[in-house]
């Protein structure tokens, strides 16, 4: 494990002893909404009188939503760089609803509510049961592979979250106006791929060369030409 | 009572006795027919009510049984009965149940477990989701549930895991009544829990409704009204719960009344008027003839004259026959009464002849001066009633000379004073015999009063003039007439002078002489030597001038 690490690192700085690495600057084009979801109107509704008030969707663009919910990150065995990070359960949500780590990170789920929660998945990448909790008790989980992983809560089944589990530390969310950059890639050809929960995956081949940032650009779903997204591929 | 009234009545009476009559038998059937409709729709509402619970648990088991299906709520049951004491995990499952009465729109969860033991619930008070103290409360898995003044139908479904009975979701509803067509009262042992029945107190309905006791189905008084009342006993609302729906007879029975009542008060007063008018005209046609026959009968009784009344073929029959056979009473009445007058006349007759009888020198002066009087009274044109009254007057004048002693009357040569005052008693005499006899008073002045002279110098009240009545100045002149030879030598003095002037003209004319010469048959009876007669009279007016 050590030696691998050692390794990686060797390499990278001999890449960037001979080479400059360069970013990859990309845009997410969504055109229209993705996903069908129901806003914060029925949330008022759904929790009066309860005990834990339902997290309410913030007033936002469904665009900037769709956009900021786009993971990108690039493919190939490159070398990764293991995080801890925290999905919590607040007002009967996850929170965030998506969480991006490279492989080998650690997850922790918090629970804030004054109610039980039970936070499981099945997804293939990584499937765990957390089991009954309650409020102030937490449960971490460790992601060793590459996927991604569905989060649920057997007590409440409205809430939900993903967690995208990318191969290298090369991943992120693009923002609300669907801006994202790939910081620091040596030069040479990548496969760049970006996903969504209900449009897929889709992938495009960059070549970052020395002589400055690549660019690239996602339009999301299928441009009007019809056209084969070699995300597909 | 008048015939127009007793008509009236008897016409009125049976149509007011029939129409009351009709009135009550329609009301009695109204009231039977409204009753029986009531009972017959409230009947149906039940049974489209129990048909309508029916088909609604039917959905609902369906549709709740999928609700206890629910993994998370089983998975917060499990985690409840994990950890009962946890008031977090209580809280999870009320948020559950919050979440599922919510979207389906329940007012009333509640988790149990196997054994029925509440662990935790929900309930809509004031469209607000609150928490049950299942710790106080008891809430049934089955029935009615009365909490904060709602009352909740509750139905139970088993939570099964792997064919395990893990715990009951009891799920229930507002229980409305509004929602049922008939207004209905809901009450637990008597007591009201719910009504829809307009304008009634909680008080005022259990006090009707406990006159029902346990019958289904009753007629009770509320708030002032008559109500019919069914309990719903097809369907079962668990413990000491009744449903019962309530009609009012009289708010429909009430509009069919009334317009009974319209057309009775019509009927009644049409009938009023028909038999008024009725009686009016059928009396009017009865009641006038005999009115016009009353009237003439009235009449006859002041004139002592039978009437006689005609008729026409349009009189009523009866009427007709009245009237006729009245007709022929009086005709018998009127020919009796005629050969009554005609014996009275005979009598008459016979008693003056009688008196002639007695004395030759009087023969026939009574009949004679009987007919110069109503010659006399005829000249002055006087009605047939006093001239009757004048001629059997004139008969009897003299008939008092039959209590004056034949030695006097009869006497041949001059009386003595004595004599002259007996001869002069003889019109008091006169008087004093026909006194006594009945209907022959109207003949006293004559008889009395046929000596009085116009100068007043005559006996036996010495009256003057007019004092005198007119039959009895007649009788006078007439009698002295028949005895005097010179009779004008007597005219203002002993006569009324108009009356020897009537006598003159009667002469002239050549009544008198036709008189003279009749041969009446009373003259041939007593063959009177009418020389005698004269001397008689002529010798008693020339005594009469002589007193004067």
């Amino acid at each position: 494990m050590l030696g691998r690490v050692l390794r990686s690192a060797l390499l990278i700085l001999a890449v960037g002893a001979f080479l400059r690495a360069n970013d990859i600057d990309g845009t997410i084009v969504v055109q229209h909404k993705l996903t069908k979801r129901k806003v914060t109107a029925s949330a008022d509704l759904y929790q009066r009188g309860a005990a834990v008030k339902l997290g309410a969707d913030r007033e936002q663009d469904p665009l900037d939503y769709e956009r900021s919910h786009v993971v990108v990150y690039v493919e190939g065995d490159l070398p990764s760089s293991p995080i801890t990070a925290e999905l919590a359960q607040q007002d009967r949500r996850f929170s965030p609803d998506l969480v991006v780590v490279p492989a080998g990170s650690t997850v922790s789920f918090p629970n804030m509510d004054p109610i039980f929660h039970n936070v499981f998945s099945l997804s293939k990448a990584k499937s765990f049961d957390l089991g009954n909790y309650p409020q102030g008790k937490t449960r971490t989980v460790v992601f060793p592979k590459p996927g991604i992983v569905f989060v649920d809560c057997h007590l409440h089944p409205n809430m939900s979250a993903v967690i995208v589990v990318t191969p290298n530390r090369w991943s992120t969310k693009a923002d609300a106006s669907g801006r994202f950059v790939l910081p620091d890639l040596p030069p040479g050809t990548y496969t760049v791929v970006a996903w969504h929960k209900a449009a897929g995956f889709f992938r495009k081949t960059v070549r970052v060369t020395d002589a400055g940032n690549a660019a690239v650009e996602f339009v999301i779903p299928l441009g009007e030409d019809g056209a084969v997204q070699e995300a597909r591929k | 009572m008048r015939f127009a009234t007793r008509a009236f009545l008897w016409s009125f009476i049976p149509f007011a006795l029939l129409l009351a009559g009709s009135f009550w038998v329609i009301q009695q059937r109204v009231q039977t027919t409204v009753r029986g409709g009531l009972r017959s729709s409230l009947r149906e509402a039940h049974m489209s009510m129990a048909r309508l619970q029916k088909e609604n648990e039917l959905q609902n088991s369906r549709f709740l049984q999928i609700v206890a299906e629910n993994p998370s709520l089983k998975a917060g049951l499990q985690l409840l009965l994990s950890d009962r004491k946890s008031g977090a995990a209580q809280r999870t499952v009320e948020d559950q149940l919050r979440e599922i009465a919510e979207t389906l729109r329940f007012d009333f969860l509640l988790i149990s477990n196997s054994d029925g033991l509440p662990l935790a619930g929900i309930v809509r008070v004031d469209d607000q989701l609150v928490a049950l103290d299942i710790h106080r409360l008891a809430p049934p898995q089955q029935g009615f549930f009365t909490l904060g003044g709602s009352t909740y139908q509750v139905a139970s479904f088993p939570i099964d895991t792997n064919s395990e009975n893990i715990g009951v979701l009891s799920i229930g509803e507002r229980f409305d009544l509004s929602e049922l067509s008939t207004p209905t009262v809901l009450a637990r042992n008597g007591k009201v829990l719910r009504s829809s029945v307009p304008n009634a107190s909680a008080a005022e309905l259990e006090a009707a409704l406990g006159r029902c006791g346990e019958r289904a189905e009753c007629e009770t008084q509320l708030a002032g009204g008559t109500y019919l009342t069914l309990a719903a006993d097809s369907i079962d609302f668990g413990d000491g719960y009744t449903l019962r729906s309530l009609q009012s007879v009289d708010s429909v029975s009430d509009p069919v009344q009334g317009v009974l009542r319209k057309v009775f008060l019509f009927a009644s007063l049409g009938a009023l008027f028909a038999a008024a008018a009725l009686s009016f005209f059928s009396s009017r046609s009865i009641v006038r003839p005999i009115g016009a026959v009353v009237a003439s009968l009235r009449e006859s009784e002041l004139t002592g004259t039978l009437p006689t009344f005609q008729t026409t073929p349009q009189t009523i029959q009866e009427i007709r026959e009245l009237t006729e056979s009245f007709n022929r009473a009086a005709a018998t009445v009127h020919e009796s009464r005629e050969s009554l007058q005609q014996a009275y006349e005979e009598f008459v007759g016979s008693l003056a002849s009688s008196l002639d009888a007695r004395d030759d020198y009087t023969a026939g002066h009574s009949r004679r001066v009987s007919e110069y009087s109503c010659v006399i009274a005829e000249e002055m044109h006087i009605g047939d009633r006093d001239l009757e009254v004048i001629r059997v007057g004139a008969l009897l004048h003299d008939i008092g000379k039959i209590g004056v002693m034949d030695s006097v009357l009869r006497k041949a040569g001059k009386l003595t004073g004595e004599e002259v005052m007996l001869v002069q008693q003889h019109p008091s005499i006169g008087r004093r015999i026909l006194e006594g006899v009945r209907g022959f008073q109207v003949y006293l002045p004559i008889v009395e009063l046929h000596h009085e002279n116009w100068n007043g110098t005559g006996y036996p009240l010495h009256l003057c003039d007019v004092k005198v009545p007119l039959g009895a100045r007649i009788v006078h002149v007439a009698d002295a007439y028949d005895a005097m030879l010179e009779l004008k030598r007597f005219a203002g003095v002993q006569f009324d002078p108009g009356v020897v002037q009537a006598l003159i003209r009667a002469e002239q004319k050549g009544r008198i002489n036709r008189v003279a010469q009749d041969p009446a048959p009373s003259r041939r009876l007593l063959s009177v030597s009418r020389a005698a007669a004269e001397r008689e009279s002529l010798e008693g007016s020339m005594l009469e001038g002589k007193l004067g």
